[in-house]
């Protein structure tokens, strides 16, 4: 296995460079969601829309802007850092770049439990986001158990965690076969939305967002000793089983939490904390935050391409992350001499 | 500080590697483990290290059994350096080194100005202090394996284990290493204990070999005592003389013209 992190990066950076890193991305952020927050079936100007939200009166555009375009700008940005953290944070247990939450069964504990409760016991659609948590954490939790064998090693995640995504997206496909013609629910959950999300699920993501990015960047010197490989992270004193249990847990609370407000969204796990290694270098003291922001930043952004990319229409943000998402995992794979871990 | 292990027996599940050794580690003297592919040192050193449980006896260390002493206890008293081991490649030398002060460290603490003094030391001990600012990428392979000294001295261990320092480096690689060990141990005192292929090397440096053969210990002595002809027969199945060259303390091996 090649030690983490891209042979052609430059040398970690120093602390200059990540504050302006951060700067930068925090500027784009800002003009990022001022243009989404200005454009849409009613497009207004920037100018148009800070005069009117500064005004006590309560105007069409500031009804708009606080009711519909404002949450969903949060929520991207919550989504992604949870979504850009849960990756970098299991490509330390891995040991991987390629891994994300979906390789520890989240996506398919989450999907299964949503489309259950959705084609089989549809009077209880009001509580999916709780049963897809639980199912999230549940085929989790199996996934490690199958895996445990005197400590946990990452070659036994991902093989446990092929056989539990195998067996549950079977169910999966076999009850949407089985209710063909009721399956609009379930693709909207299958294909991850931002769209007419209210402030309640705002203060959800932002509740267990907030909780998940404190617990991982708590953990930051454990993720960066993991990368020391098993037998030097023991040597200097740490429990790696214990370690891995406790980024993966982390991890599949921060992925878990964002299923149940938006569905499903890929690839933001496996690509962010990619392009944040390449930008800032592989020490999880500096990644982290720079996922955080990056994460944000790109659900933001392809959640606007989807919103206007076909007028009229609206291209679901997890549709938008997989087209642009599985080109770019191809690209990792053919640059693979020089990705990490490959 | 010594570590000793008595009648211990060593494996992999149900595969039993090592049937039974005694072996006793010391600080302040250079051990080698010697011995074929696959006879069991690297296993050996790995229970030593509590890499990997052991069967059957008992490991103590300074008298208390080591599966009671806690995981960063055991790592202030000693520093291992696995043979497979990997670094991310961006990160600075000092940074790298950084990593031998964790068992000091809770998970919220920086490295404090005591810390940094030892983070110095080390690097300034294996010679590469003018490195410090440099990506580990950057470091020759030797060069490399000094890094990963310094990280393992920043741990400030009573004895340093070893597995194979050597393999993968050129000769002369290999000769620098040797030598910063063995100069560790003449200036510091503290304990060096690694698995060596090269038996050159290991009668170089070392104060006692332990030979290793078929999961057994065959003999343990001083390099004079123990690298001997019929050892060398017996163990490796190889045909050789040792020669005494005027000048030098130890002797040399000389293997049978190749015809």
């Amino acid at each position: 296995m090649e030690a983490m992190g891209v042979s052609k990066l430059k040398k970690t950076s120093s602390w200059p460079k990540v504050i302006a890193v951060c700067t930068i991305l925090i500027v784009l952020i800002c003009a990022m969601s001022l243009v989404s927050i200005a454009i849409g079936s009613a497009g207004y100007s920037i100018p148009k829309i800070i005069n009117a939200m500064l005004s006590d009166e309560n105007s069409t555009i500031k009804i708009i802007v606080m009711n519909l375009r404002l949450p969903r700008v949060i929520l991207a940005l919550i989504v992604g850092a949870s979504l850009a953290v849960a990756g970098a944070l299991l490509q330390s247990v891995m040991g991987n770049p390629l891994a994300d939450p979906g390789s520890i069964g989240v996506s398919a504990g989450a999907s299964t439990a949503a489309i259950t409760i959705l084609l089989v016991f549809p009077h209880l659609t009001a509580s999916v986001p709780i049963f897809a948590f639980f199912g999230a954490g549940l085929a989790c939790i199996l996934i490690f158990v199958m895996a445990y064998d005197n400590g946990i090693s990452a070659i036994r995640i991902i093989l446990s965690g092929v056989a539990v995504n195998s067996v549950l997206g079977a169910y999966n496909s076999f009850l949407q076969m089985l209710n063909s013609d009721d399956l609009q629910n379930v693709l909207g959950f299958l294909n991850g939305s931002l769209s007419g999300r209210s402030w309640n699920q705002v203060y959800i993501a932002l509740a267990y967002g907030s909780i998940g990015l404190f617990l991982g960047f708590c953990c930051i010197k454990t993720a960066n000793l993991l990368l020391l490989g098993e037998e030097m992270a023991r040597s200097l004193g740490a429990n790696v089983t214990r370690s891995r249990i406790l980024l993966s847990a982390i991890s599949a609370f921060l992925a878990a939490a964002t299923v149940t407000v938006v569905g499903m969204v890929g690839f933001v796990g496996l690509i962010v904390p990619h392009i944040s290694r390449l930008i800032i270098g592989s020490d999880y003291k500096v990644l982290l935050p720079v996922c955080t922001l990056l994460g944000g930043l790109v659900l933001l952004v392809a959640d606007t391409v989807g919103r206007v990319l076909i007028q009229g229409m609206e291209i679901p943000v997890g549709i938008v992350m997989a087209m642009v998402g599985g080109p770019f995992f191809l690209y990792m794979l053919k640059k693979k001499g020089k990705v990490y871990g490959g | 500080m010594e570590v000793k292990g008595e009648n211990v027996r060593i494996g992999y599940g149900e595969h039993i590697v090592i049937d039974e050794i005694d072996i006793t580690v010391k600080k302040g003297e250079i051990t080698t483990i010697i011995g074929p592919n696959g006879s069991g040192k690297s296993t050996v050193l790995k229970a030593l290290t509590r890499l990997l449980d052991f069967k059957v006896g008992n490991i103590n260390v300074d008298e208390i059994d080591i599966r009671k002493i806690g995981n960063k206890e055991l790592a202030k008293k000693m520093g291992v350096l696995p043979q497979r081991h990997q670094a991310p490649p961006d990160f600075k030398v000092k940074d790298l080194v950084a990593f031998g002060r964790m068992p000091y460290q809770k998970w919220f603490n920086g490295n404090s100005p005591e810390d940094i003094e030892i983070i110095n030391w080390a690097m300034k001990q294996a010679d590469i202090y003018d490195l410090r600012e440099k990506s580990v990428m950057t470091c020759s392979g030797g060069q490399a394996q000094r890094v990963w000294i310094a990280t393992v001295l920043a741990q400030q261990p009573q004895i340093l284990f070893l597995d194979e320092p050597t393999t993968f480096l050129d000769i002369s690689y290999q000769l620098e290493t040797m030598k910063l060990l063995k100069r560790l141990n003449r200036t510091s005192g503290i304990g060096v204990v690694m698995v060596l292929h090269d038996l050159s090397h290991a009668l170089e440096v070392s104060d006692k070999i332990v030979v290793i053969k078929d999961g057994k210990k065959y003999s343990e002595g001083t390099p004079a005592e123990v690298v001997t002809p019929t050892m060398m027969k017996e163990v490796y199945g190889v045909d050789c003389e040792i020669v005494f060259v005027p000048g030098r303390t130890n002797p040399v091996l000389a293997y049978d013209e190749i015809i």
